[in-house]
């Protein structure tokens, strides 16, 4: 098995110029590659090397870099082992390639990320809104959205400090939060 | 007479309709959506409408502790949770070199097998549900919560048990649990040949579930199925064979099989599933006495854990198919980046679309049962 | 969609009056007997909505079936929200989830009950800083019983039940009646979440005033920004034509102006 493996990346490296390949554990294998190449690569993967099933693409955002990393998680059933290729894209604009024509499944994951990440795939089957259809703010999953101002605009808190508990406290019972530090009681309320 | 020599049929034909089932519809699973086109009751085209459950875990991830995140790992996947637990303390301990003790290995396999024939006998009274036939949900529902009672006296949890942390598990079994354990599955085992006189021989299952949803082997590979939809096609692969992850190489067990990849198929080899994974928990069962030692390897302090920077992508056979855990850290106390790719992303999705057509209505649901989806894993 | 500023802020809730009006003073000496036994009858047969709108949905089956028996206390799942009277909203409703909740609660003949199950409908929940979810339900409907824990446990579901139960046969389960009483506030809330072109296919000020439940905080600010934006409700139309019953419609048609 790992005669074959070593056989086979030594035709890779010998094909695809660079790309850089580190073995982290026995099944594990990490390709970080040239965004240009990535799709040659993948193509070699499939075709010559047995990995048929694309078990995950994912996106990771360093926004200070001012990248988007995508991870193209490949599992050959004959090899028995897992390559994940890494490769960045500048996170402005956001455009890449789709590999839809070479794994099937890349039309879910790339239509996720495009919309959590706002990345567009050029050549996907279909971009359109998935989860996120009643969705008018930017795309959640990037690093400068914030989450929590978000819920702070658009939602209401339970009220932790009811009137009823503010007469307790007057009469020196009940839980005493001062204001100060009641994080989300009448937040909102106060501040509209 | 068969429905198609029916008078509807010389009847002028009608225009084709949409038809949406869900999300609030007894025939889907969970909160989801499915939006058919149709002509009678042929299917020509289907679209899944997801989003209904999302909650967006991986931003509420990026916003928290190492160790809180290991409470809201299980809610992704309701029916079977602890593989996701179990997958995301395996990303951690691969990040922070973590060296888990010998024991608290068996008990998440213990743990991990229970919750499989849980999910399973869910999902197998829910498929028979769809076909007209309630007393396997009922019988199946009520020997899940026999599992149920299992887990909570050895986590705690019901449900959403929360017993793996990095580095091990939070605590013991109780004493003569073994035997208990041994118990229900005796119990278990022998409510199988019921299970097969009311199901699995019955003519009316046997008939609606043959040849409904087939998927070839190729479609398979192609469409990125896993799990034990992928075996029902004749494909001998399980993650905790090929790619093993705790102690699933030391554990003797068979990985079924069969032919036709259809929704029979599919329920048959979930049904021998709960079959090896009760041989499996006997092994472990039998193994655990011998076994002292710590349950968990001492971990640096959890609320103010940095784990090493570095990514890392574990894998494990969930009761679904492949579950798989892309974590990320830059070195600071909350993970950088997590995203999990459930079993569902892929069936619930692309393969039911591309099953829906050209099958008949009342097949929608059967089909969507028979690849046991589950749409919180496609929302997250 | 509008923007979320244009949407006024819903105030603190008003003071309303509540009780039976002056005007619909009882009679009927039997009218007493009569109410305790419709209340009796009303709680021993409940349906209850068939929608799974999160993970709480899990322990349901287990709640329904044999082992806790759920349909004892006479609680059976119904399908379609028409007949439902129990609408059980089990866990985080995101957001997308919450307007068909809505578009559900609307469509459900009163009297109507909910029931908010997992700590995720008391408060948000352990997803307290998610954008997707829905933190507190009882600012778009009026919830009667709220069932804490995560996830509950199905005799907790059950115990729940029996509150309400308890409470519609004493006759205290009315929150169905405020979405009436102060249908602007609670419009208000899910302008402010959907925009301001939010709009049901429910006429619930009509239906407020059949219910003999129009107050003063009916209509409001929000009330009158809907009228702004609503498109009147249209009859839908048929789209399935045959011809050969086509042929026959305007063959009649034109045999009754014949005459």
């Amino acid at each position: 098995m790992t005669n074959e493996l070593t056989t086979w990346l030594d035709t890779l490296l010998a094909e695809l110029d660079g790309i850089e390949v580190r073995r982290t554990s026995r099944r594990r294998l990490r390709v970080e590659v040239a965004s240009d190449a990535l799709p040659a690569l993948l193509e070699l993967l499939r075709g010559r090397a047995s990995f048929v099933h694309l078990s995950a693409i994912s996106c990771v955002d360093w926004i200070d870099a001012g990248q988007f990393e995508l991870v193209y998680h490949c599992w050959s059933y004959e090899i028995q082992s897992l390559v994940s290729v890494h490769t960045r894209i500048p996170r402005e604009p956001g455009v890449y390639i789709s590999v839809y024509d070479i794994y099937t499944p890349a039309a879910f994951f790339e239509r996720d990320i495009h919309e959590m990440f706002g990345v567009w795939f050029e050549g996907s089957p279909d971009l359109s809104r998935f989860i996120l259809t009643e969705w008018d703010g930017p795309p959640p999953m990037r690093k400068d959205f914030d989450s929590e101002a978000w819920v702070n605009q658009h939602f209401g808190w339970q009220d932790y400090h009811p009137d009823w508990l503010k007469d307790l406290e007057a009469r020196g019972g009940g839980i005493a939060v001062p204001p100060n530090e009641q994080r989300f009681s009448r937040r909102t309320v106060d501040e509209t | 007479m068969r429905p198609e020599n029916y008078e509807a049929q010389r009847q002028p034909p009608s225009y084709d309709y949409e038809l949406n089932i869900g999300p609030n519809h007894p025939g889907i699973e969970g909160n989801y959506a499915f939006k058919l086109r149709l002509n009678g009751d042929r299917v020509i085209a289907g679209r899944a409408d997801a989003g209904y459950l999302h909650r967006g875990f991986e931003k509420l991830m990026e916003g928290r502790l190492w160790i809180q995140n290991l409470a809201i790992t299980p809610r992704i996947c309701v029916p079977d949770p602890v593989p996701m637990e179990v997958s995301y303390c395996l990303a951690v301990e691969d990040l922070c070199g973590l060296v888990v003790p010998e024991r608290a290995q068996w008990l998440r396999v213990m743990q991990l097998e229970l919750s499989r024939i849980a999910a399973h006998l869910f999902i197998f009274g829910g498929h028979a549900a769809t076909t007209g036939m309630y007393t396997p949900m009922f019988w199946g529902i009520a020997d899940r919560d026999l599992i149920l009672d299992l887990f909570e006296e050895m986590t705690g949890g019901r449900v959403y048990h929360i017993y793996n942390i990095p580095g091990g598990v939070r605590r013991d079994l109780p004493d003569g649990f073994g035997e208990r354990v041994t118990n229900t599955l005796d119990y278990l085992e022998s409510r199988l040949p019921d299970y097969d006189n009311l199901l699995f021989t019955n003519q009316v299952f046997v008939h609606r579930a043959r040849g409904c949803g087939p998927i070839s082997q190729q479609q398979a590979l192609e469409w990125g199925v896993t799990g034990p939809n992928l075996r029902a096609t004749g494909l001998k692969f399980d993650v905790r064979r090929d790619d093993p992850y705790l102690v699933y190489d030391q554990l003797e067990f068979e990985i079924p099989t069969e032919a036709p990849g259809d929704a029979w198929a599919r329920a048959l080899v979930r049904r021998r599933e709960i079959k090896e994974s009760i041989r499996i928990i006997r092994q472990v069962v039998a193994r655990l006495p011998t076994l002292a030692g710590p349950i968990r390897c001492p971990i640096p302090n959890p609320l103010a854990w940095n784990v090493p920077a570095g990514s890392t992508y574990t894998r494990v056979e969930s009761s679904k198919g492949e579950l798989a855990w892309y974590v990320v850290s830059d070195g600071g106390e909350r993970p950088y980046r997590t995203h999990v790719r459930g079993p569902s992303q892929m069936h619930a999705v692309q393969v039911l679309e591309q099953l829906a057509i050209g099958c008949r209505i009342e097949d929608v649901a059967q089909i969507m049962f028979s690849l046991d989806a589950c749409p919180p894993e496609v929302d997250r | 969609m509008t923007h979320i500023d244009q949407v006024p802020t819903p105030g603190a809730p008003l003071p309303v009056e509540i009780g039976v009006k002056a005007g619909a003073a009882r009679t009927n000496p039997f009218a007493r007997v009569f109410d305790e036994l419709v209340r009796f009858a009303q709680s021993r047969s409940l349906f209850m909505l068939h929608y799974c709108t999160g993970c709480g949905a899990v322990e349901l089956p287990p709640a329904m079936t044999s082992r806790f028996d759920m349909e004892r206390l006479g609680i059976q799942p119904m399908v379609s929200p028409r007949q439902a009277d129990i609408l059980l909203i089990t866990g985080y409703v995101s957001v997308k989830t919450l307007k068909r909740v809505i578009l559900t609660y609307e469509q459900m003949n009163s009297p109507k009950y909910v029931i908010g199950i997992c700590s995720c409908t008391v408060n948000g929940g352990m997803y307290w800083q998610s954008y997707a979810t829905a933190k507190k339900l009882n600012d778009y409907m009026p919830v009667d019983i709220y069932i804490a824990g995560c996830m509950p446990r199905p005799e907790a579901v059950i115990e729940g039940l029996r509150g309400l139960i308890e409470n519609i046969r004493t006759g205290r389960a009315d929150a169905w009646k405020d979405y009436y009483r102060r249908y602007d506030y609670y419009l208000g809330n899910q302008q402010r979440l959907f925009g301001a072109d939010w709009q049901t296919s429910t006429d619930v000020i009509a239906e407020a005033r059949h219910y003999d439940l129009f107050g003063p905080a009916t209509l409001g600010a929000h009330t009158a920004l809907l009228e702004q934006h609503q498109r009147p409700l249209e009859a839908l139309e048929m789209r399935i034509e045959i011809p050969e019953l086509m042929r026959r419609r305007s063959r009649s048609d034109q045999d009754g102006t014949a005459q």
